[in-house]
């Protein structure tokens, strides 16, 4: 995984419960990265879900939660690093789509490797939007989470629900996102 | 001091402790992203030196393509061997970077100078310079017969002439032109190494040179082959209008003893006429005597005495006499100046250019000729119409056909018949019917009718040309023709020429 995704959990974290659960988290995690992360290195997936693992522990959340909380605030992080072409979005439908023709074609221009979820839209009405969420790391809660920061970007009200969830049982993770 | 915690540690010194592994990460982060950059900085160095590499290479092969395609070009193009000789020369040399380059034509191994005396450099010029090429030349296999299969290379570097200074390589190649001449192509190059590649380049040109100098040669043996065949078409063309003309001299030959006979008749009664008419002289001379003996002997002249004279001389017969004879002499000199002018007329080699023709006419003219061979049992019924329509075609050539036609039909008909002419217009054409009631055809005969030589006519009579060279000019005029005849009957020469529409 991209190191941005490592730096920005630990500024997460840090803004959240403070220096000293980070360097906790590091301590108890033993990491091979030993924590060092830069944004432009490339880190094994694990350790986050290791480091995501210990927050649900101590602080007694659900990875879900964890993973939501975390893809919120994100969102304004990774587009403020993004290039300003992507910054012409108003609408949460609009930007959805514009993901894979856009945003993971700029991510591929400085990341040749870097691995990228799928997004195959399954249905779509003015207030509703239906997409099956593909990615081998199954991020699907932090995908619900960048959503949210979206709308809150683009000022609107939305509601972001999993019909299916293969956390859940499910065959896939489809996420519907409604206007309000 | 702080409060020591379970830990044995102050909160002060556990957030100092904190802080000091942050900064510690954080400088090892930077250092690693430092490393990181310099990584991308060298394969960034890297990856400009590759393009850069790509590019000069890619900029070598744009240069040959765009060599290739400008020698393929003028190899394609219509330029003389000479010229495609020189312009390889130029784009070659350029190309190849050469210092210097000339192309010659050698005749049985020697160089000719006056050829070529042209000598291209670098900066695109060409200037005379003999000296340079004879010298060059000297250092060629000129003796070489057979051309080569590739560019040959040799150094320059142990020749010590000074002509030859600072050049290292002399490349050059020959090409066969004919049986005694061959093409040079020669560079000089200063170049410490020759580009291995940019000879292979040198080689694929080479063989689109090669195919066109060849296209030229073929090109050119063509075009003599087609001066050739022309020369002997015009040959058989001349040959031919001899042939017509000497047809023409033949029938005449064959006519000239019906001419004769036709040319005596009037000479005969105008030489009768003559000898009355000196008898009726002598009459006048002696009635002159007697008149001027009675005038002289004084008996004196009376009306009454004179006129006893003249009826005694029967003058009044020998004055209208006179008339009659004088008359009869300038129509008899008439219709052989006829005869004559028609004779020639018809003689006349002529020209063969076709004009608007009325065929009544030129049936008329044919029947002036031939009626000198026909017999008095012969009898003409032309029943063409000088209304005819007009046809394209050569009056004389077309007397010509007539003539021989009415003769042929007369020999038909030695124990006497009918010729007769008639027309049949159709749409886009008209038939003149030419029919004899003589002995006809049987359909040997009438298979070999226009074969040439063939005759029916005894040795020494006919030439057996007539009617071959009367089929080559009809089918000149686009008329074709259709023979009908029945052994004992008679024959029909059915001639069908195309009518000329005629703006209403």
């Amino acid at each position: 995984m991209k190191g941005i995704v490592f730096v920005k959990f630990n500024e997460f974290v840090e803004q959240c419960w403070g220096d000293e659960f980070w360097d906790e988290l590091l301590e108890e995690a033993q990491l091979a990265s030993q924590g060092i992360y830069t944004t432009i290195g490339t880190y094994a997936d694990q350790e986050l879900f290791t480091l995501i693992d210990l927050v649900v522990i101590k602080k007694n959340i659900s990875s879900k939660q964890a993973q939501i909380a975390f893809g919120e605030w994100v969102f304004k992080e990774l587009y403020n690093v993004a290039p300003n072409d992507v910054h012409d979005f108003k609408d949460v439908f609009e930007f959805l789509h514009a993901v894979q023709n856009v945003i993971h074609v700029e991510v591929k221009k400085l990341n040749p490797d870097a691995l990228l979820p799928e997004f195959e839209f399954l249905s779509e009405s003015a207030t509703h939007l239906s997409f099956n969420y593909l990615s081998p790391r199954q991020l699907c809660f932090f995908c619900e989470g960048i959503v949210l920061g979206l709308a809150k970007h683009t000022g609107q009200e939305i509601k972001v629900s999993q019909a299916e969830c293969q956390h859940e049982g499910g065959q896939r993770c489809v996420i519907e996102v409604e206007k309000l | 001091m702080t409060e020591p915690t379970n830990s044995g540690l102050s909160p002060l010194d556990k957030k100092i402790s904190v802080l000091e592994r942050k900064v510690e990460r954080e400088k090892k982060a930077r250092k690693m992203a430092e490393r990181q950059l310099e990584d991308y900085s060298l394969k960034i160095y890297e990856t400009n030196r590759s393009l850069q590499s790509s590019l000069a290479l890619s900029r070598k092969k744009q240069g040959e393509l765009e060599y290739l395609g400008e020698a393929s070009a003028v190899v394609v193009s219509e330029v003389s061997v000479i010229e495609l000789l020189t312009k390889t020369v130029s784009l070659t040399g350029h190309f190849f970077e050469a210092e210097c380059g000339f192309s010659v034509i050698t005749k049985n191994g020697q160089f000719v100078a006056s050829q070529q005396n042209e000598l291209w450099n670098k900066d695109n010029d060409w200037q005379a310079n003999v000296e340079f090429i004879q010298k060059a030349c000297d250092l060629l296999p000129l003796g070489q017969v057979e051309p080569f299969d590739s560019w040959l290379v040799s150094p320059l570097e142990s020749n010590e002439q000074q002509i030859f200074k600072g050049f290292k390589w002399q490349v050059y190649v020959n090409f066969k032109l004919n049986k005694d001449s061959m093409a040079w192509i020669v560079f000089f190059s200063a170049q410490d190494y020759l580009d291995e590649e940019s000879l292979y380049v040198l080689e694929t040109a080479r063989g689109h040179l090669v195919s066109g100098i060849r296209r030229r040669l073929t090109d050119a043996r063509i075009i003599k082959r087609t001066i050739e065949l022309q020369d002997t078409v015009n040959d058989l063309e001349r040959a031919k209008r001899q042939i017509l003309q000497s047809e023409k001299m033949a029938s005449l030959g064959q006519l000239a003893a019906g001419v004769a006979h036709e040319i005596n008749n009037p000479i005969a009664f105008i030489s009768s006429n003559t000898q009355v008419l000196n008898q009726y002289f002598a009459d006048y001379q002696q009635m002159h005597q007697k008149l001027e003996h009675m005038l002289s002997n004084d008996q004196g002249l009376s009306l009454l005495s004179y006129q006893a004279i003249c009826t005694e001389m029967d003058i009044d017969y020998i004055n209208s006499d006179i008339v009659d004879l004088l008359s009869s002499n300038t129509d008899g000199l008439t219709r052989v100046k006829e005869i004559v002018d028609n004779m020639k007329t018809f003689s006349h080699a002529g020209n063969e250019i076709l004009s608007e023709t009325c065929l009544c006419d030129c049936v008329e003219a044919g029947l002036k000729i031939a009626r000198n061979v026909f017999t008095c049992e012969l009898t003409v019924d032309n029943q063409l119409l000088p209304s005819c329509p007009v046809v394209m075609g050569n009056f004389g050539q077309l007397q010509q056909v007539f003539v021989n036609l009415f003769v042929n039909a007369a020999y038909a008909m030695d124990e006497g018949g009918t010729l007769s002419i008639s027309q049949t217009p159709t749409a886009d054409s008209l038939i003149i019917h030419v029919a004899d009631t003589g002995r006809g055809m049987d359909e040997k005969t009438l298979n070999q009718l226009f074969t040439p030589f063939f005759t029916t006519k005894p040795v020494g009579v006919g030439t057996g040309l007539g009617l071959s060279v009367s089929y080559a000019i009809l089918e000149a005029h686009g008329a074709k023709v259709q023979v009908d005849s029945r052994v004992g009957e008679g024959t029909t020469f059915n001639l069908s020429f195309p009518i000329i529409q005629l703006q209403p």
